[in-house]
């Protein structure tokens, strides 16, 4: 039986050769290094200061104080910037990968798939909203209220790997549709992604339960940035803190056995979708 | 234990009552009806056997839609055959997948490994890290490929920014990178020039002759084919036309050779032979010489009056392929 494993030296080598290639297309030009940081990091803050601007100016939404918005909003930059940096060469939008017949540079590369889809990161060009996330993160715990217990740090790692979860299985089980339908489920996968970037920051405490509990069930936004606050910041029953894990292995467990299932469907039937460029365009 | 398993040591690829069924959505004749489509099954490829031994270098031909991809993906571990079995470098690629993509190179004609917006040698550099070449193993590579595929003045270019020649020769260095034992080439010389047709067709012969690279190569153009393999397996509708070498296949439309005659004079006529054209009193003729000798032939043009010349030639692979797809459709 061979052995297929990569070890951890070779994975950080593989993981260092793709952050290499990142810095490089980003310290090409220093003026378009610049550039692209400034506007990024822009981007970033004008993305979430609309929410914190009604925040500010109404004394807080919906049950939350103005710096608890804010810190919502760091703790969703976190979780989508963090996805942004490892998410390189389409690891978070599988479905492009699957619609444009992409798979095929895949299947030649000896390496497992899984390591495949994680080693290919952008550190550089992919870490503005990150690092948007951590500034914001400072600013709200700086003005915070409550005093934090200290394993509250742990706490929030914790939840901010369980939000990612989320959200990448949410990904990965919708694009498995693109597997039996490659050319109208190609961009599942970013409709899945932007709608959750666009939904999570929203705050859901003074809404109504039927907005609230779909957005916590069927599509889980509200656990990718809300929901997790809540918890952070001690505005939950207890047995409410174990939910976002359980939903979050639930949703893990759904997306790699439907995502296994469709991809036997690809190598049984074929995708001759192959676009030229693709995810190294 | 598969058939995979028990592949003997010199055999690089085997290919066992292979299959391969494909369903594709089609509309219902005869209404604009959106929702009348229907699945049609096609069989790409139907009940194919073949063995190809270490060290040969074998042209995979067939007119288009034949199954040569399919065939070319199911080898790469692509995709699965519906029924029967295949082992390459004594590996099954659905099963073996990472230990056989160490050993075994792919490259498609219309499509590139490359990173498109990165120079070719960090494409090189990363292919290094990926496939885990050994420092030593890269550094000899890598040299090789520079003396031999003159890639010098493109290392430092960005992929997006060469020409398709180019991209092809840096293409064929990446492949080679770690060594492969067998390649796998899918049109390769598609879209080239003249010179960088040839560049890539003496490269090929001489890392089959000289390393001992096992190849299989598709192409559509037959005369490439025939300067580089020895063997030609033809595949029609899916299913295995023809497998042998290149004379061999000239016999199947008959012993065609083509010949022409100069003369001071008119037409000769000559029986048994096809004029294909003649101007400035050069004519050229068609003969099958399993029906007319060559003996007689000779003794025919030592008849003609007025002959200047006489030139024989075999009849371009070409055209014997041509024949034999017109044959194949009807």
């Amino acid at each position: 039986m061979v052995d297929n494993r990569v070890s951890v030296k070779r994975y950080f080598r593989l993981l260092g050769i793709y952050a290499r290639m990142d810095l490089a297309s980003l310290a090409r030009d220093g003026k378009f290094m610049a550039l692209v940081i400034a506007a990024d990091l822009i981007s970033n803050i004008s993305a979430v200061s609309g929410i914190f601007l009604l925040a500010w100016k109404f004394g807080g939404i919906g049950g939350m104080d103005r710096f608890e918005v804010l810190f919502m909003l760091a703790y969703g930059n976190l979780v989508m910037g963090f996805l942004n940096m490892m998410g390189g060469c389409n690891a978070l939008f599988p479905s492009r990968i699957i619609g444009r017949g992409q798979w095929e540079h895949m299947f030649v590369m000896p390496l497992p798939y899984g390591v495949q889809l994680t080693v290919g990161i952008f550190p550089f060009t992919g870490s503005s909203t990150f690092l948007s996330g951590a500034a914001l993160l400072i600013v709200a715990l700086c003005n915070l209220e409550a005093s934090l217990p200290w394993w509250w740090p742990g706490l929030l790692v914790l939840l901010l790997a369980v939000s990612m979860v989320i959200v990448v299985a949410l990904s990965y089980l919708l694009s498995s549709l693109a597997f039996y339908a490659p050319v109208q489920c190609e961009e599942i996968s970013s409709t899945v992604i932007y709608s959750v970037e666009r939904t999570m920051t929203f705050p859901l405490s003074g809404m109504p339960a039927y907005v609230r509990y779909p957005l916590l069930t069927l599509f889980p936004a509200g656990l990718t940035a809300w929901f997790p606050t809540m918890i952070l910041l001690g505005k939950t029953a207890t047995f409410e803190t174990f939910y976002p894990t359980a939903f979050a292995l639930f949703a893990s467990l759904s997306a790699a056995c439907f995502f296994k299932k469709g991809f036997r469907y690809y190598v049984k039937k074929g995708i001759n979708r192959y676009v030229p460029g693709g995810h190294r365009s | 234990m598969s058939r995979a398993d028990i592949a003997p040591e010199h055999t690089a690829v085997m290919v066992d009552s292979v299959s391969k069924i494909f369903t594709q959505w089609q509309k219902k004749e005869g209404g604009g009806n959106i929702f009348r489509q229907h699945k049609k099954t096609i069989a790409a490829l139907e009940d194919i056997t073949f063995q190809i031994e270490k060290g040969e270098f074998v042209a995979y031909a067939g007119p288009n839609g034949a199954g040569k991809s399919t065939t070319m993906k199911l080898l790469a571990g692509m995709l699965r055959p519906t029924q029967g079995r295949i082992s390459v470098l004594g590996m099954s690629p659905e099963k073996d997948r990472i230990p056989l993509m160490k050993r075994l190179g792919v490259l498609f004609g219309n499509r590139t490994e490359l990173w498109w917006d990165h120079p070719v040698i960090q494409s090189f550099e990363w292919k290094k890290v990926v496939w885990d070449i050994p420092d030593g193993v890269y550094r000899r590579n890598l040299e090789r490929m520079r003396e031999l595929l003159e890639i010098d003045g493109i290392l430092n270019t960005f992929a997006r920014e060469l020409s398709l020649g180019q991209r092809m020769r840096a293409d064929l260095a990446m492949m080679l990178l770690h060594s492969p034992e067998l390649i796998l080439l899918d049109e390769p010389t598609l879209g080239l020039d003249v010179v960088a047709k040839r560049q890539m067709i003496e490269f090929l012969k001489k890392i089959n002759r000289e390393d001992g690279v096992t190849i299989l190569v598709t192409s559509h153009d037959m005369d490439d084919l025939e300067e580089m393999a020895r063997r030609i397996l033809m595949i029609s509708k899916g299913r295995l036309a023809y497998d042998g070498d290149f004379d061999g296949l000239r016999l199947l439309t008959g012993n065609m050779t083509h010949f022409t005659v100069t003369t001071d004079g008119g037409q000769p006529e000559l029986a048994g032979c096809r004029l294909l054209g003649g101007q400035h009193g050069a004519f050229e003729y068609e003969a099958d010489l399993s029906r007319t000798s060559i003996r007689l032939l000779l003794e025919m043009l030592s008849h003609v009056d007025g002959i200047r010349d006489v030139e024989i030639r075999r009849a371009p692979i070409e055209q014997i392929i041509a024949q034999l797809y017109q044959a194949w459709k009807s």
